[in-house]
């Protein structure tokens, strides 16, 4: 079974998510909802932190664009982090997520 | 009187079923008498109860203290007894009670002296379908037990090519030997091979309980020592007094390493292409449930392309009357790097023969293959097999040295082609997914294959898996009657590192 790890930090108004492990059609919905309950409305800025992200396809692109298109109507910015190099970063940029997500290629210190 | 058939011809009628069918029987009994129900009760073990094993027709007491009751006070005098609309005689086997034939009328009925004498009479006949009955239970429920006590199936891993022989000694149909190969969440793989003290059911039943303890324990970590250690001490608490010897390896994903620890196992034969067979060098720790608290070790051993490692239990090298060093010569003599099921095969024939052997036998041999064949693997149509399929891919991807974002390419483009057949191709009855992966000319082929019928994407933000197969490779895609075939190609050009 398909198996990712959520873990979740707040600085300030942005809200830090960091995914480890991979996404399929086997854990997206779980993942999503996993997502959308530690992004509350107050948030300015969502970060998915992907480093530790090993594999995505198209089940968990969904659930990204989904993501963006309700923060876009919230107003809340999303930022990806997905180092250069890596398959996740490759299957975001193949995708078209770039216009909807800044593309950020490290952690924020 | 033209209501009751004649006494010969209601004798006839039951004597024409076979010992087997004790439901026809009753039912013919119940015919006879012009009764409306017919049953037997058995007595339980410990002899205090009876309970109902078969009946025709309905009104049957299920469970029947012995002396309580009318089936109950024949059961216990173990006599004949009519009351009222019921009559029931003992089922005898040596004088000793087996149960009690019943039969009973809805209406007030006066049952004749000539019913209870038939009735007797059948019941020997019933006698006789009730121990068939029981014979077969008993039969089919060691059956069951003995195919689940039987080693598991080998996994088909590409670029690994698997063989074993199990013979239980001395006739017997149970052995304490096993063997058991499983691939492990994270694509690393367990193999095993154990003996355990003692023979026959007693000594399988432990092996059972040890196989699937240390399948348990093979999830928490992949270094054999380790797993072993906490097999040790589940052993040495749980079954206490048992005994048994284990070798357990478990081979890192890209088979190149081989890590193995032994409890008291003998060593298996390793053999590389143009080098001589060796023993694997071990360090051989006290068996499993011998020795409290010893820290266990593991080595590991190196497995280029083209390696075989041969995996015995003692009953193949050792004779009554010569020494075991005698057997491990002629096991050395006799393997070689060559495919596992002729390896095995040769290693039967030499050392076992065609003679039963005393003690039980167990020999798994395993060997890296030479050159890439096709990776081909057939998974349930269901989200659950996509990890499993993405894990043989890498496997295949690493054996064939293709690496980096080619891999990564084609790991994506074929997991969205499964993607589809999971949530497309089937109905709710599913169905399965067919992964297939070739080195052609100079380029990779995907195939992924079902035997279902396209339907449209549903939902938003769908139908983005094509798009992202296109981006890895030329993608082609027939919708056929027999199902939708994927094909997914790409060139193997060398990698540009950055």
């Amino acid at each position: 079974m398909t198996t990712a790890d959520l873990s979740t930090r707040f600085d300030g108004d942005d809200v830090l998510v960091r995914i480890a492990g991979e996404i399929d059609l086997a854990n997206a919905t779980e993942v999503q909802e996993q997502i959308h309950a530690v992004v509350g409305n107050s948030a300015v800025r969502v970060v998915l932190d992907l480093v530790d992200l090993d594999y995505l396809d198209s089940a968990g692109l969904r659930v990204l664009f989904t993501l963006a298109e309700r923060l876009r109507v919230r107003q809340i910015g999303l930022d990806l982090v997905v180092p250069p190099g890596t398959a996740v970063r490759r299957v975001v940029e193949m995708s078209g997520l770039a216009p909807v997500a800044r593309l950020l290629s490290r952690r924020a210190l | 009187m033209a209501t009751t058939a004649s006494a010969d011809d209601r004798l006839s009628r039951i004597r024409s079923v076979s010992d087997g069918a004790l439901t026809e029987l009753l039912g013919r009994i119940r015919d006879a008498l012009d009764a409306d129900s017919t049953a037997v009760l058995l007595l339980e073990p410990g002899g205090r109860e009876l309970v109902a094993t078969a009946s025709d027709g309905m009104d049957t007491e299920i469970r029947v203290s012995l002396g309580e009751g009318f089936v109950g006070r024949v059961a216990a005098s173990k006599q004949p007894a009519v009351h009222d609309c019921r009559l029931g005689v003992p089922l005898l086997v040596n004088g000793e009670l087996l149960g009690v034939l019943h039969v009973r009328t809805r209406l007030p009925r006066q049952f004749s002296e000539e019913d209870v004498e038939f009735l007797q009479i059948a019941a020997e006949r019933v006698t006789l379908a009730v121990h068939a009955h029981q014979v077969q239970a008993a039969r089919a429920a060691a059956k069951a037990l003995q195919r689940s006590l039987l080693p598991a199936k080998l996994p088909d891993v590409p670029s690994m090519d698997f063989a074993a022989r199990y013979v239980p000694g001395g006739q017997s149909n149970f052995a304490g030997d096993w063997y058991d190969v499983f691939p492990l969440p994270n694509g690393w793989l367990g193999i095993v091979i154990g003996d355990v003290v003692g023979h026959d059911l007693p000594a399988a039943v432990v092996m059972g309980r040890l196989r699937s303890a240390l399948r348990a324990y093979s999830l928490e970590t992949t270094d054999p020592a380790d797993v072993l250690t906490r097999l040790d001490r589940k052993a040495q608490h749980f079954e206490p007094g048992m005994m048994a010897t284990v070798l357990y390896g478990t081979l890192e994903p890209n088979f190149d390493r081989l890590h193995l620890a032994s409890a008291g196992h003998l060593a298996p034969l390793v053999t590389r292409p143009g080098e001589p067979v060796v023993f694997a060098e071990l360090e051989v720790d006290p068996p499993i449930g011998a020795v409290r608290d010893v820290r266990r070790r593991s080595v590991t051993i190196d497995l280029p392309p083209g390696t075989l490692v041969c995996a015995y239990t003692d009953g193949l090298v050792e004779r009554r009357r010569a020494p075991i060093d005698d057997g491990l010569d002629q096991l050395r003599a006799t393997v070689v790097a060559g495919p596992a099921e002729d390896v095995c095969e040769a290693v039967m024939t030499a050392l076992i023969g065609e003679s039963v052997p005393e003690d039980d036998v167990a020999l798994l041999v395993f060997r890296r293959k030479d050159e890439i064949g096709p990776l081909e693997v057939v998974r349930p149509a269901v989200p659950e097999s996509l990890k499993e399929l993405r894990a043989a891919m890498r496997r295949w991807l690493a054996s064939a040295g293709i690496g980096g974002e080619l891999a990564g390419d084609l790991v994506l483009a074929a997991g969205e082609a499964c993607t589809n057949t999971v949530e497309h191709a089937y109905g709710p009855a599913g169905g399965d997914v067919q992964l297939r992966i070739e080195l052609g000319d100079g380029e990779v082929v995907v195939t992924v294959r079902d035997h279902g019928h396209w339907r449209a994407p549903r939902g938003q933000n769908r139908g983005r898996g094509l798009t992202l197969m296109n981006q890895c490779g030329d993608v082609e895609v027939d919708r056929g009657e027999e199902g939708t075939t994927i094909v997914i190609r790409r060139r193997l050009e060398p990698e540009v590192r950055p």
